[in-house]
Order: structure tokens, then sequence, then C-alpha cells
């Protein structure tokens, strides 16, 4: 018969590290399998997909510096599903006669952009951001000027992306 | 005869498991006495805490925690499940009064020094169920899945997306993908539904075991009749008249509790839960509006403007501010019991109750973009 802990302490060490050893043993193969399912969005590459906006010539028509608001349906794989995203690009053709695609996500934290005509100015209802109608904030938190959608223009129709230019963190859509 | 009956059922369990000691080791715990009904919102905190989990299941009969569904099984719980608004209802306004309760339950230990040595840990402890609770409550938000649900679970992903570092990483964890997607509706669900009511339901009895072994440390006017100076520690051991929790602490327990639910569940039956309109990311005349005791923090995100300031909104000042609260038992550690003789303590904390206060009100204003 084995001694007990109580007869020899070093059986007793030996206990306590087969013990704490068995612990961390299946303690650190249940972390890996659960940090793997918690950590696993990092690892998977975004679908990133064209969808036609509009074609240019109708986009000729826009009177400058007032916004029109088109809605794109991007059809991305998210996760297990293949899903719509309904999003607002907002088409904004400044004096020269250049087009910007911005989002209307307000570039602070992200709340759903308001156009107020009698201000000529875009307002977020979350915290109070304020931004011209060329995208340059003019009030308020936010910290950068609007987001710009990826855009091509070929064959006179616009194709957008549903991904933003100069965002590195992929923060907003 | 049901009395001898009675007598032979505990007979038969005290052999085997001594059941009577067991109950009587619960139940006669001494509860300094004058204070009494100050001491009955942790017991409410507990009791509400219950009713939440006993709704949340039964709400799990017929929620569906997927984007689009989610906000039509829960109008479908309202409107068409039998007493389903009931049930929404005390779910909801017991959240509410939860998170109201607990904002009582902390100010009247801060104020009458309950956290001060050897209570340190109880103070800790409790801090982590005050964190887990608002992050249920917002959790909840989300899961309603009705339009601000869905803004606000984008807001408080681009919140998190500004932690110094591991922000952007933060944010795809949380959302399971950079977009608002069935996955982040599916993460927040487990986490409203399992992985945080685990957190909550193994901290409780910490929370009561710690009582039990710093002993019940009343407040000041327990110890009047002392002899003992302030200073001593010995002073608070003996407060100068104590009763059984049961059944004299429990009575009031159970009165407080059976009035906090009778307007609750009046509540629950007139006000109901509010569903609000579908999800459309497309609106264009949509103002989010956050729950009321998001409010301050609503508040504090709408100064520090700019890319090199935006950090004290989102993370600084709130994880600051947390980490004082956490360790308020270690910073003030002075022997004073009575809110009168540390004034210092009794003032910051009324200022930042009011700070609190007006923060809210002010934050709960209807927003000018939304109406011009």
């Amino acid at each position: 018969m084995s001694k007990s802990s109580e007869e020899s302490p070093s059986r007793r060490t030996f206990m306590m590290v087969v013990i704490g050893l068995i612990s961390a043993i299946v303690g650190v193969a249940l972390a890996v399998p659960i940090l793997g399912t918690i950590l696993s969005p990092l690892f998977k590459k975004r679908d990133i997909v064209w969808t036609e906006l509009s074609k240019v010539s109708d986009l000729e028509k826009i009177k400058p510096l007032t916004p029109r608001f088109i809605p794109v349906y991007f059809r991305v794989k998210e996760g297990w599903s293949i899903n719509t995203l309904p999003r607002q690009v907002v088409v904004v053709k400044d004096i020269t006669g250049n087009f910007y695609f911005f989002s209307n996500q307000c570039t602070h934290l992200g709340c759903p952009l308001h156009w107020v005509p009698a201000r000529e100015k875009f307002l977020c209802p979350c915290h109070g951001g304020m931004f011209n109608a060329l995208g340059k904030v003019v009030g308020g938190p936010p910290p950068r000027p609007l987001y710009r959608w990826v855009h091509k223009i070929e064959k006179n129709t616009v194709f957008i992306q549903n991904k933003f230019e100069d965002n590195p963190k992929d923060r907003g859509i | 005869m049901f009395k001898k009956m009675f007598k032979k059922t505990q007979d038969w369990f005290d052999e085997r498991i001594g059941l009577t000691e067991v109950i009587n080791e619960f139940n006669n715990e001494r509860i300094p006495r004058r204070g009494g009904w100050a001491y009955t919102f942790g017991s409410l905190l507990a009791f509400l805490f219950t009713i939440q989990v006993v709704t949340g299941i039964f709400l799990l009969f017929y929620y569906v925690p997927y984007f689009p569904i989610a906000r039509n099984a829960t109008y479908y719980i309202k409107h068409h499940v039998l007493l389903g608004n009931i049930l929404l209802g005390i779910h909801l306004w017991g959240a509410f009064t939860m998170i109201f309760f607990l904002l009582i339950h902390m100010s009247r230990v801060y104020f009458s020094g309950a956290y001060k040595k050897p209570r340190e840990l109880q103070w800790v402890v409790g801090m982590v169920l005050f964190s887990v609770v608002v992050i249920l409550g917002l959790t909840g938000y989300m899961l309603v899945g009705n339009e601000n649900s869905w803004w606000t679970i984008n807001v408080l992903t681009n919140v998190a997306s500004h932690t110094p570092i591991i922000g952007g990483l933060l944010r795809i964890v949380v959302k399971g993908g950079t977009e608002t997607s069935v996955i982040t509706m599916q993460h927040i669900f487990a986490v409203h539904v399992w992985l945080l009511p685990i957190v909550v339901i193994l901290f409780i009895p910490i929370h009561l075991f710690l009582i039990r072994k710093t002993g019940h440390q009343g407040m000041a006017l327990e110890y009047k009749n002392s002899k003992l100076p302030d200073d001593d520690p010995n002073k608070w051991i003996h407060p100068d008249g104590t009763v059984p929790f049961f059944p004299d602490q429990f009575f009031k327990d159970m009165i407080i509790a059976l009035g906090v639910f009778a307007v609750v569940y009046i509540l629950a039956i007139y006000v109901g839960a509010p569903i609000g309109p579908m999800y459309r990311p497309l609106a264009l005349n949509f103002a989010p509006e956050a729950d009321w005791y998001f409010l301050a923090n609503e508040e504090l995100l709408k100064y520090f403007p700019g890319h090199g300031l935006i950090i004290f909104s989102t993370f600084l000042v709130p994880t600051i501010g947390f980490i004082i609260l956490f360790a308020l038992p270690f910073i003030d550690r002075g022997h004073e019991r009575s809110p009168f003789k540390r004034p210092a303590a009794t003032v910051l904390g009324i200022l930042f109750l009011l700070l609190l206060v007006y923060l809210t009100l002010i934050g709960g204003e209807p927003k000018a973009p939304a109406t011009v």
C-alpha cells in the first residue's frame, strides 16, 4: 500500500503536483479550442463585392453640393448565410463636377446622419457631430471626415464596394 | 395530526442529513438591529435577479436571436402569446428596477462606509456584479432586435474599437465579423442568456459568503453605545443590538420585495415593454436612443472632439472611473464609518450622484438634428 500524504511529505508534494498538472492539462486543452472559437472572426476574410449604384448620366443631374441618398444592397457571405446588407451611399457633386461617394454613417460612433437642407450640413442625431456637404467635420466630436465608399466607374455606370477608403481599422460599415 | 406528520418528516431528514441544523445555520444569522430597512436592498436585488432568470427562461420559448426575426419574435411575445406582454414587461421593468436599486444599494454601502476593512473584497465582488448587470441590461436592449438595438450594437462596438491597441480586433471579435450580422446577434444572445447570468449566479453566493465571513458590520448608528474610539477596528464587531435574520430581517425583506414587485407588475401591465419599429439600416430620419441608465455615458461621448481626444470619452474616462470604483476600499482606508465624520467622502459621493443625475437628464433631452 502506498503511503498517505500525512505519512510522507514528499508523497504529498507529488500528489499536489499531479493534481496541478491534470488541472492545467484539462484547462489548456479546453481553453485552446474555446479561444479559437472566440477569435475565429479575426481569421475570416471579409467578403468584398461590387454592386451597381447608378448611371453616371443620372448623377450628372444632381445639383452641386446637394447630397443624394442612394441605397445599395450588398449580397455578401456572413458566417453561414448569404445576407443582403442595405446601405446608404451619399452622392455629392462639388462645384467643379467631381463626385464624392460618402457613407451616411457618422465617423464618431456610426450613427445614421441626417441631411439638414436649411443648414446645408449633415448632423449626427446621437452625439451632435456635424459635417459639411463635402464631408469635412465642422462641429461636434467626430475624429475624421466622412468615410468614402470604394468605387469605380465603368462604361457610364458607377460600382460601389462594401468597403471604405482610408479606413485601416474597418470602423463603420 | 399534521404537526405529528411534520415532526416525523423532519426527524427523517434530520437523522440522515441534519437538515434542521443546516436551516438554522442559515436563518439564525445575527443582523444589526437599528438599520433593518436599509439592509433590505441586497436581498431585494437577489429577489429581482431570480425574477429575471425565471421570466427570461420562459421568454426563450418564443425568442429567436436572428436579426430581422428577433424583433418580430419579441413583438409576437408581446401581442400574440397569452399573457406574454406581462412576462416581457416584468423582464424589462424588472431589469430597470434592478439597475436602479443596484445604484441605491451601492450608495447605501458607500455612505455608511460599509466597504471598509475587513470588507474590501465584499465591495469588489459587488462591483463585479454591478458591471455584469449593466452589461446584461445593454445586451438585453440589443436583443429586442428593433431599430434602437441595431444602432446600439453599432455604436457600442465602435466605442470598443477605440480601446488602445486591441480596439479594432476587439470590435471584430465581439461582432463576429466587421458587419453587424446574424453572428453578432448570436454572440450577444449567448452572452446575455448564458455567460453573464452564470457569472451573476456564481458571484451572488460569494457576496453572501463574504458577509458571513467578515461579519455584519452595519451603519455607524448601530454602535452608539460602544465606548471604543472610531479608529479602533474592534468597535465595528459588536453592534448594540442584533436580531436573527429569520424571521426579523427576512420579514422586512419580504415587505420591500412585495412592494417593488407590485410596482414592477403594475408597470409591466400598464406600460409594458415598448417594442419599437423594425430595424432599417437605410433610415434617413432615425435618432437612436440609449436606455436611461446609459444616458450619462452617452452624454459623455458628446464631448472630447477630434481624433486625439476621442479616446477620453470612449475609453479613458469610463475605465478610470470604473478602476476608482473597484479600488474604492483601497483608496479610502480610514476607520471612520459615519457619513458625518468623513465629510470629504460624503461630499464627493453626493457630487458624483448629482453629476450622474445631471448627465442623465441632459443626455435624455431630445436631440436637435432629428427634429430640424
